[in-house]
């Protein structure tokens, strides 16, 4: 694992991407402080952290989209695959990699910190708490950035995807507070998972059969829980959004709480979608 | 140390690789010869754990590769079709990530770089990004980096594809080099190259092993015929006549003359039946000047040849 992170970080800089993710989120951030706290003087900093946090749109998806849609599109995969080595040590390899730079990255912003610091009132652990959040919520995007790119053919397509992603999962906050919370639409909206699954065993099996056992099965388990209880569809679509919910979570950081169900989230989150990708890359392989 | 049993890769309706087997005994080199799309590279995938079989299994040394993947990959070295560089990356640097993937032990590492850049022929550009070297040198740090763990086992896919003549031979030589103390396996589509560094030649054509023997002698069951040209100072009709009574001509058919004045005639014989003695003494007896006169040996490329156009009649 640590000769792919070694190599893959000597490669953002041997490329221009790692220059560019870090004047980009210098540039914003520094943009931001000045605004925001210099020219205001302002000592709120955990502010600032809130208001650059879009940033992430845009910087993800740059420091993830070659990771390994590349190794894919130059055929240096086969070294990889064909090397004693797993596909967990590629993947972790890479994502350490891309944490590491974003990693680097953050900790020339703590000087704005220290600027505060030194000539005003700098809230220690709320800024502290601010950057954990923030690294946690970057290493979650990193990990679908990741995600993406193993599943794209070339760095441009795996950029505008995890762009996309991204913003769907930005959207997600706005779009849990007006869908509808009651029974009827949370059955209808299990309904269609249970089709989105179904469909995806077909994919994968390409077996009719199969799938339609899933979906008898998953079918029976939703009349039977709708005649039981029909309350427990009550904001269904609600509780599945939260999952992917992942900026509310970080304003607890930012009150410099550390909440250990958020952290546990955030660490989950990014552990799921590391492991897809090796299963995906492991599947591959059988294709 | 090879054993490769029923093995098949379907990609969807496609079948890449039909049911082959095959084994290869430690020390062997071995060529993979078929056209473009044969399934050679597809095998090769197979074998070196890049891609997983839909039936069948490898065996290397008696551990099938999906047991122990690990184990068996120490042991391999490999060069795709397309050497698996990077271009950002300087050839030293290279060499090193690929010693740190293979696990070469770290004060093994530099002994290790320093004799693969010597044998491939690399040590000028040990410096330089890989990126910015001409097909030739990529190749052959391709070549370098299939080295590295010092692999008993050594799979190349078309190795010298995109050299120029000179570097060819090199690589051929450097080919028969390495395999006085490994095993080699490797494709191409070229005849006289399988020849020029293989012993032993398979043949594969439309996923297929359709033949597999010696590469001298590989062509002889194919065909029950023995073949003769002779080159004759007469018309045509003379020279019918003349080896028409001969016994045992089985077929006969005129090709052009090269010369004016003279007639080309193949005969046909069965199988190891030599009518040259008779066919001299026909002549000399006609008092007809026999100026040709020779085997005719199937070329591997005719062998090829007849052997896939074969399999065409069959599936096609």
């Amino acid at each position: 694992m640590t000769a792919i992170l070694a190599r893959e970080l000597r490669s953002y800089f041997q490329t221009p991407t790692g220059y560019i993710f870090m004047g980009l989120f210098l540039l914003v951030t520094g943009f931001f402080f000045t605004m925001g706290n210099l020219m205001n003087g302002s000592s709120y900093y955990t502010n600032f952290l809130g208001s650059v946090l879009f940033l992430y749109l845009f910087a993800v998806p740059l420091l993830t989209m070659r990771l390994l849609s590349e190794e894919r599109r130059q055929r240096t995969d086969q070294l990889l695959l064909t090397s004693p080595i797993t596909i967990t040590d590629i993947v972790l390899g890479k994502f350490f990699a891309a944490l590491v730079v974003f990693l680097l990255t953050l900790v020339v912003t703590v000087l704005y910190a220290l600027v505060i610091g030194i000539f005003g009132d700098l809230a220690v652990w709320e800024t502290v708490g601010g950057y954990i959040g923030f690294l946690l919520l970057g290493s979650s995007f990193i990990a679908v950035g990741v995600l993406i790119s193993a599943v794209s053919e070339n760095q441009v397509s795996a950029a505008f995807f995890t762009f996309f992603a991204l913003l769907v999962i930005w959207l997600i906050d706005a779009i849990k507070g007006v869908v509808p919370q009651d029974t009827v639409s949370g059955t209808i909206f299990a309904a269609a998972l249970l089709v989105a699954i179904g469909l995806f065993f077909y994919l994968n099996t390409k077996s009719w059969i199969a799938a339609g056992a899933v979906g008898i099965v998953g079918a029976v388990v939703i009349v039977v829980l709708h005649l039981v209880d029909p309350t427990m569809f009550e904001g269904l679509i609600v509780e599945t959004l939260d999952w992917f919910s992942l900026i509310d979570r970080f304003d607890s950081y930012t009150l410099g709480l550390l909440k250990l169900e958020e952290t546990v989230f955030y660490l989950s989150f990014t552990s799921v979608f590391l492991f897809i990708t090796v299963r995906i890359i492991e599947k591959r392989r059988w294709a | 140390m090879i054993e490769v049993r029923n093995l098949t890769k379907r990609f969807g309706p496609h079948t890449a690789v039909d049911n082959i087997s095959f084994s290869v005994t430690r020390g062997e080199v071995v060529g993979f010869l078929g056209p473009n799309g044969a399934g050679k590279s597809t095998t090769m995938n197979i074998l070196t754990g890049y891609l997983s079989a839909t039936e069948g299994e490898v065996i290397i040394d008696g551990t099938d590769i999906l047991e122990a993947p690990e184990q068996v990959k120490r042991r391999m070295g490999y060069l795709p079709e397309n050497p698996p560089i990077y271009g950002e990356m300087t050839v030293r640097e290279y060499l090193n990530f690929v010693c740190r993937i293979k696990h070469v032990p770290k004060r093994e590492i530099r002994d290790r770089i320093e004799g693969g850049l010597h044998t491939v022929g690399i040590v000028e550009v040990f410096n330089r990004r890989i990126g910015n070297l001409s097909k030739g040198y990529r190749q052959r740090v391709g070549l370098a980096q299939a080295l590295m763990g010092n692999p008993e086992i050594l799979i190349l896919d078309e190795p010298t594809a995109g050299l120029d003549p000179k570097q060819i031979i090199e690589i051929r030589k450097l080919i028969r080099k390495l395999g006085q103390d490994r095993t080699v396996l490797l494709s191409s589509h070229i005849l006289h190259e399988v020849s020029a560094i293989c012993k032993r030649v398979m043949i594969i054509h439309e996923g297929r092993i359709v033949a597999d023997g010696e590469a001298a002698t590989i062509g002889d069951d194919l065909f029950d015929t023995s073949q003769l040209v002779l080159t004759a100072i007469a018309d045509r009709q003379t020279t019918e006549k003349i080896v028409g009574g001969l016994s045992d001509v089985t077929r006969l058919e005129v090709l052009t003359a090269m010369e004016e004045g003279t007639t080309e005639l193949l005969i046909e014989s069965e199988r190891n039946r030599d009518l040259r003695r008779e066919v001299f003494e026909a002549f000399s007896k006609s008092d007809v000047p026999l100026v040709g006169l020779r085997m005719r040996n199937m070329t591997l490329e005719e062998i090829f040849l007849e052997l896939t156009s074969g399999v065409q009649e069959v599936t096609g």
